[in-house]
């Protein structure tokens, strides 16, 4: 990695060649398997929220994402709940969809997120509007997300705005993130759309769901040919199963999350002591204790999951997105042998690069 | 409603219902005052124009046949 | 061609207001190829609309003509007399059109009858969908001749985004994916390099975002002599 510019006034960035200095990005420069986890802001202006899922996730994930209107549902600003993250010691993430500002409003944001202590950013398309809660808006999509990681990461490197200006004071350094479905159509276009990611400044990369892992290790084998794995970091989704419906729907309704029966079986199989109960048939503490039984055994294969993917070779960490359910971060990167986090606030060694 | 009065407006196709009505005149066989034919060389002409036509013009109720 | 679709007798209603004179003006090209506003569905609208006010109690005057083309003024003046003379013009044209006699006759109050959609073609008896989002700048080019701007619901230059799926967009499975018939033709065509490369941020300011649009033709322009 090289840094674009020279006379930087950041110190941080000349430092031993991190590009933005974010805990993310020191553990990965370290070689650390990395583990980010993810955190949906709240449908409401209440910072405690914030505060309160930050507990779950704290000492157990090297960078928190910050979803930005996740499903096009409006929700607290991606960068005002990383602010809060900052504030209570933890790393954010934040994420930036392209479906609701354009190129003036997004380097704005960014220059804000850095100047409020942010220093990692997931560039994504966003779902379309027509999902949400305001179907009627209108998208933006002034540039796309390979466009968007070249123009965060032009902030950075070049020191210029999109339009090609000058940045004359303090230029905001992020660690550049993009997505990648690996299964959504046209599967064998992934890889390569992933490289362009990787070619536009995609620093690490964080997957769609995969629960398939011979369907992973084979979009892997791909990545490893064209060798992107070794210009970026990839970091694989993971969450666990809450339910057997939870299973199936994304099997059928989620576009690039493939679920092996066997997993939906084995879902099944854990609330199998209240099989052919109705929902009005059970009491509370029954559908508590299915709910109790369902979830450990979603822990478990999530679990599992994180051993064989870390197995794949050019697997740089694991994403966890455990959605409306953070309670379920710790024990699955406990379970994974993934605690303790490593300590990077030691300065790193300086003869890296 | 009064069936003498009630104008029912019958479009019918030269080649078949047209030709059975010409047969029923011929053999002297009564219907009502109000009902009125007119030939179309297909019940194909009779598009949503006509016939919108035919009860803006007062028509109680079209019947095609064809 | 412009594709467009008559909207609702009710909502026209609304637009006609209390009217006595009406006068319904259709178009002779594209929205008579897609059946929203040529002079058969202007005669029908007219009819519909009499009879509608003769059964309200109120009976109006209420016309129809057809012009070849109400996007052009040479056109519409061949039905200047009966645009003057009548109280209210309800234009079966598309939103061009409406503006064309607006433009053309500064007294005339004209009301659209259609909601003007897209810029496509008719893929089946009864089926039309858009191709084109006249951006200003056309990127055909690149992608095979299957447009990313007006078929990938996002209008992603570097697609398809994650929410492809057997051949259809994430909004509807209705809607084919763009960005996987760019990928199937070009690799058909054995083209797919051209999909490797990191498309740019488009320039919008050629598209409507730049604001209205003009195209001005020194060439065809009339210059009267000196």
């Amino acid at each position: 990695m090289s840094l674009g510019a020279t006379g930087n006034p950041n110190p941080e960035a000349n430092k031993n060649g991190l590009l933005a200095g974010s805990n993310l990005e020191k553990v990965l420069r370290a070689g650390h398997f990395a583990v980010t986890a993810e955190l949906g802001p709240p449908q409401s202006a209440d910072h405690l929220v914030i505060r309160n899922k930050a507990r779950h996730l704290r000492d157990c994930c090297d960078g928190v994402n910050l979803t930005d209107n996740q499903t096009a549902i409006v929700r607290m600003s991606s960068i005002a709940a990383g602010a809060i993250l900052v504030q209570e010691g933890l790393e954010p993430i934040i994420q930036m969809v392209c479906r609701d500002r354009n190129r003036l409003a997004m380097q704005s944001d960014l220059m804000g997120a850095y100047a409020l202590g942010i220093r990692n950013v997931l560039c994504l398309t966003g779902d379309h509007q027509s999902f949400g809660n305001h179907p009627t808006a209108k998208n933006v999509f002034d540039v796309d997300s390979c466009q968007l990681v070249k123009m965060v990461s032009g902030m950075r490197d070049q020191r210029v705005f999109q339009c090609g200006e000058a940045i004359k004071g303090q230029e905001p350094r992020f660690f550049v993130g993009a997505a990648e479905s690996p299964f959504a159509a046209p599967v064998e276009f992934r890889p390569y759309r992933l490289g362009k990611k990787v070619k536009a400044g995609a620093n690490f990369i964080q997957t769609q769901l995969v629960y398939d892992v011979p369907a992973f290790e084979t979009f892997m084998e791909k990545v490893r040919t064209l060798g992107i794995h070794e210009q970026t970091s990839i970091l694989v989704g993971v969450g666990p199963l809450k339910s057997p419906a939870m299973a199936k729907y994304m099997k059928e309704s989620v576009p690039g999350i493939l679920v092996p029966d066997e997993l939906i079986q084995r879902m099944t199989k854990a609330g199998a002591s209240w099989a052919g109960k109705k929902a009005d048939e059970m009491s509370k503490e029954e559908k508590k204790a299915r709910s109790e039984a369902w979830k450990a055994e979603g822990i478990k294969i999530c679990i599992e999951l994180i051993h064989k993917v870390r197995a794949v070779p050019g697997v740089a960490g694991i994403h966890i997105m455990a959605i409306e359910w953070e309670e379920a971060v710790r024990p699955v990167v406990e379970g994974a042998g993934l605690l303790p986090r490593p300590n990077m606030h030691e300065p790193p060694r300086t003869d890296t690069d | 409603m009064n069936s003498d009065s009630t104008l029912i407006v019958a479009f019918c196709c030269e080649h078949c219902a047209y030709a059975a009505a010409d047969l029923a005149g011929g053999l002297r066989m009564q219907y009502p005052s109000g009902i009125r034919i007119v030939m179309l060389p297909c019940t194909g002409k009779a598009d949503p124009l006509l016939l919108l036509r035919t009860f803006e013009e007062g028509a109680d109720g079209i019947m095609v046949a064809g | 061609m412009i594709v467009a679709e008559q909207k609702t007798i009710d909502e026209v209603k609304t637009l006609l207001a209390d009217a006595r004179k009406v006068l319904v003006i259709g178009c002779g090209t594209c929205v008579t190829v897609c059946f929203a506003g040529g002079s058969r569905e202007a005669a029908i609208l007219a009819c519909s609309l009499r009879m509608a006010s003769q059964l309200e109690g109120h009976a109006r005057d209420i016309t129809d003509v057809t012009v070849q083309r109400q996007c052009e003024w040479e056109y519409l003046d061949q039905a200047a007399d009966q645009i003057k003379d009548a109280e209210v013009i309800l234009s079966l044209g598309c939103g061009v059109g409406v503006q064309a006699i607006a433009e053309r006759f500064p007294n005339a109050w004209v009301v659209p009858g259609l909601n003007t959609k897209f810029m496509g073609l008719p893929t089946e008896q009864g089926v039309w969908a858009e191709r084109c989002a006249a951006c200003g700048d056309c990127v055909l080019g690149l992608t095979g001749g299957v447009c990313p701007i007006a078929r990938c619901s996002k209008s992603l230059l570097n697609g398809p985004c994650g929410g492809s799926e057997g051949g259809h967009c994430e909004i509807d499975p209705d809607t084919p994916c763009g960005w996987q018939l760019i990928y199937d033709r070009m690799e058909k065509l054995g083209k797919l390099e051209l999909l490797m490369d990191v498309q740019p941020p488009k320039n919008w300011q050629k598209a409507r975002d730049g604001g209205p649009r003009k195209i001005v033709r020194e060439d065809l322009k009339l210059h009267h002599e000196e």
